[in-house]
């Protein structure tokens, strides 16, 4: 036992066996964007109870994602999803939205769950409502600043997730703009969204997934250790649902290691360190809401990490 | 007989709700000062929300409020402190937008009419049932939902629903966007009109230091989105720029719709925008007006298909 969670995020099959997981203390599975993303989980229920059995079989804790933004013809096989979970020994879901979230209350008691950042947590007053539908875990939403966010601590104790590091989901919607170039690059749905794009306005860039809209810069919290533990900390995500197994591994490499250190009482970070997050960062880095600045900004000691001094004076030109 | 929908038309000024009840309709929203979502677009102070309410009940007809901000915790006393009042005025209708807060003022108000408003983001036959348990009374669902979508909601009894039959899509669903504040997230001072009540000194309700979070529009607080999703992005594939556009939106008119939306049941039919002139406020809510006498009128009103789409796409709003 570390002590701490590091866990991730992995759409499809080939990916968590291409992926590297000797970092992460579990993982979840699944696209929480598009049923039609590459093979997903979510909706290849064979492949899903496999998955799990591959982290059982690591001695991971094996998670299961939903869909953020469901319709109503989502749901009979969002039910068959979380029956198979259940059945395959899910150690817990995420749930972003909440009818789901009645579903899984009501039909999957035995499923922990775990509110994702979708679910619009901004209070503990909304913490406390959710835990009456059997929540246990929360990733309160990503405008949170760390302050906020300890004031849900304080008030209501619950056990919270954050985003450690990667692309920070920005917004989720119902139609996927890529489908308007399946002509014009000659690339069909799924490989669409499979190719690394990003939308760029001057130095602000985000990443589509089509229908999933994340920070073009990476969330880096690496020399914020000490602070998140100090607050009682413990669960952390690397968001890398789009990201390449090298990727995976390199990134949580890093942050395992530094969460040890920090734990042990250390918090400096090594040059090779930021090297290895510096070039895997296309954009930059940024630190999200957690200082209570805009989301693509970045506040600590290493100002001068890749593309990622503070914009907001641009945003007021 | 079926039962006819309510029209329920939106005002940001008294002139508007004047003018939309002169159009037919049934019932009409308006935001309370600095405690509705969107921030200074277009609320009423508390002497005009009594003025309204007068006049609004004078016509039989009944006054929506719009609470639909997430107040931090230190703002919610004052939000609680309000409500009273509202009842004493006479109105029972109030619209939020987090769960935390339907709960709350469920627990304490058993006379308030709450309704969990668009921002809510429910879509699902699940999320409308998810909203009844928590003791809402009625909830929106956006107008991307389709009659038979409708249908099968309505299988969910005990709660009133609502459909915004006309609004703009825009690409990321409401309630589930941070691409403002990832670009630009600032406290920034409340417009003139809203810096104090006039002659009072006071602080505006629901903004106690006379700031609102440019940037975010569910954060605590008064909050303001400034659309970026409404410039020009370039589209980066692998590095290089592909392309030059917009993230697509529509203008969503279900007036042909009508029928089918209260054939299939739904109670309210919504119209989105507050921040309309009563020149353009007036023809929309008499549109909709005619769209639903003509089901006890036959021959009163002919829906445009042929001219009027569904949707449509909007560039350059």
């Amino acid at each position: 036992m570390n002590g701490f969670e590091l866990n991730t995020t992995i759409a499809n099959l080939r990916d968590l066996r291409a992926s590297d997981l000797t970092d992460y203390d579990g993982v979840y599975l699944g696209d929480i964007y598009c049923r039609l993303y590459e093979s997903n989980f979510l909706e290849q229920l064979d492949d899903l109870k496999e998955g799990l059995h591959i982290l059982h079989d690591q001695g991971k804790r094996a998670y299961v994602a939903t869909y953020a933004a469901p319709r109503n013809d989502f749901l009979p096989k969002v039910r068959k999803m979380l029956e198979a979970s259940v059945a395959a020994g899910a150690e817990a879901v995420e749930i972003h939205n909440l009818g789901i979230l009645r579903i899984a209350h009501e039909e999957f008691p035995e499923l922990p769950v775990h509110v994702g950042g979708f679910a619009n947590i901004y209070t503990a007053a909304g913490a406390e409502v959710l835990r009456g539908f059997g929540a246990v875990r929360f990733t309160p939403n990503y405008e949170l600043s760390l302050d906020e966010i300890h004031e849900i601590t304080t008030a209501c104790g619950v056990p919270l997730e954050l985003l450690l590091h990667g692309k920070m989901p920005l917004g989720v919607s119902d139609y996927c703009f890529l489908l308007d170039y399946e002509e014009k690059w000659r690339v069909k749905c799924p490989d669409l969204c499979q190719k690394e794009l990003f939308l760029k306005q001057g130095d602000w860039a985000m990443k589509s997934l089509g229908k999933g809209i994340l920070s073009g810069k990476d969330v880096c919290m690496l020399e914020h250790l000490p602070r998140l533990l100090a607050e009682g900390h413990r669960h952390f995500r690397i968001e890398a649902v789009s990201e390449s197994p090298e990727y995976r591994r390199e990134v949580a490499a890093v942050y395992h290691a530094a969460l040890e250190r920090a734990i042990a009482g250390g918090g400096d970070v090594d040059e090779g360190s930021w090297e290895t997050l510096r070039r895997h960062a296309r954009i930059g880095l940024c630190n999200g809401f957690y200082f209570g600045k805009s989301g693509m900004d970045y506040q600590g000691l290493r100002p001068e990490a890749l593309g990622s001094l503070p914009t907001i004076s641009r945003a007021e030109s | 007989m079926m039962a006819v929908p309510v029209l329920l038309a939106p005002a940001g000024t008294l002139e508007a709700v004047r003018a939309a009840l002169g159009a037919g309709a049934d019932a009409v929203y308006v935001g309370l000062e600095g405690w509705s979502r969107g921030g200074a677009r277009r609320e009423l102070g508390w002497d005009e929300l009594v003025a309204a309410q007068r006049e609004v009940a004078s016509g039989g007809r009944s006054l929506q409020v719009a609470l639909n901000t997430i107040p931090k915790p230190e703002e919610r006393a004052r939000l609680f402190e309000r409500v009273p009042a509202l009842l004493d005025l006479g109105i029972r209708d109030v619209i939020v937008n987090d769960v935390g807060i339907l709960a709350a003022l469920r627990q304490r108000f058993e006379d308030l009419r709450l309704t969990a408003s668009i921002g809510c983001g429910a879509q699902t036959v699940a999320d409308v049932a998810f909203f009844r348990d928590l003791g809402a009374n009625a909830v929106v669902l956006p107008g991307t939902v389709s009659p038979a979508e409708m249908r099968e909601i309505r299988t969910v009894r005990g709660i009133s629903v609502e459909i915004m039959v006309h609004m703009v899509e825009e690409f990321v669903l409401l309630g589930k966007c941070w691409m403002p504040s990832y670009v630009h997230l600032k406290p920034s001072p409340l417009p003139a009109a809203f810096a104090s009540k006039a002659g009072t000194g006071e602080t505006p309700e629901g903004a106690l230091r006379g700031l609102r979070q440019t940037g975010s529009m569910k954060r605590g607080g008064v909050g303001a989105c400034f659309r970026i999703c409404q410039q020009p992005w370039e589209l980066f594939a692998a590095g290089r720029r592909v392309d030059t556009r917009l993230f697509p939106s529509r203008q969503i008119s279900r007036i042909a719709d009508v029928e089918a939306y209260a054939e299939a049941g739904a109670d309210v039919l919504k119209l989105q925008g507050r921040s309309l002139p009563v020149e353009l406020l007036a023809p929309l809510v008499r549109r909709y007006r005619e769209a639903i006498d003509a089901r006890t009128i036959p021959d009163a009103f002919e829906p445009p298909p042929a001219t009027l789409p569904a949707a449509w796409a909007v560039v350059g709003r």
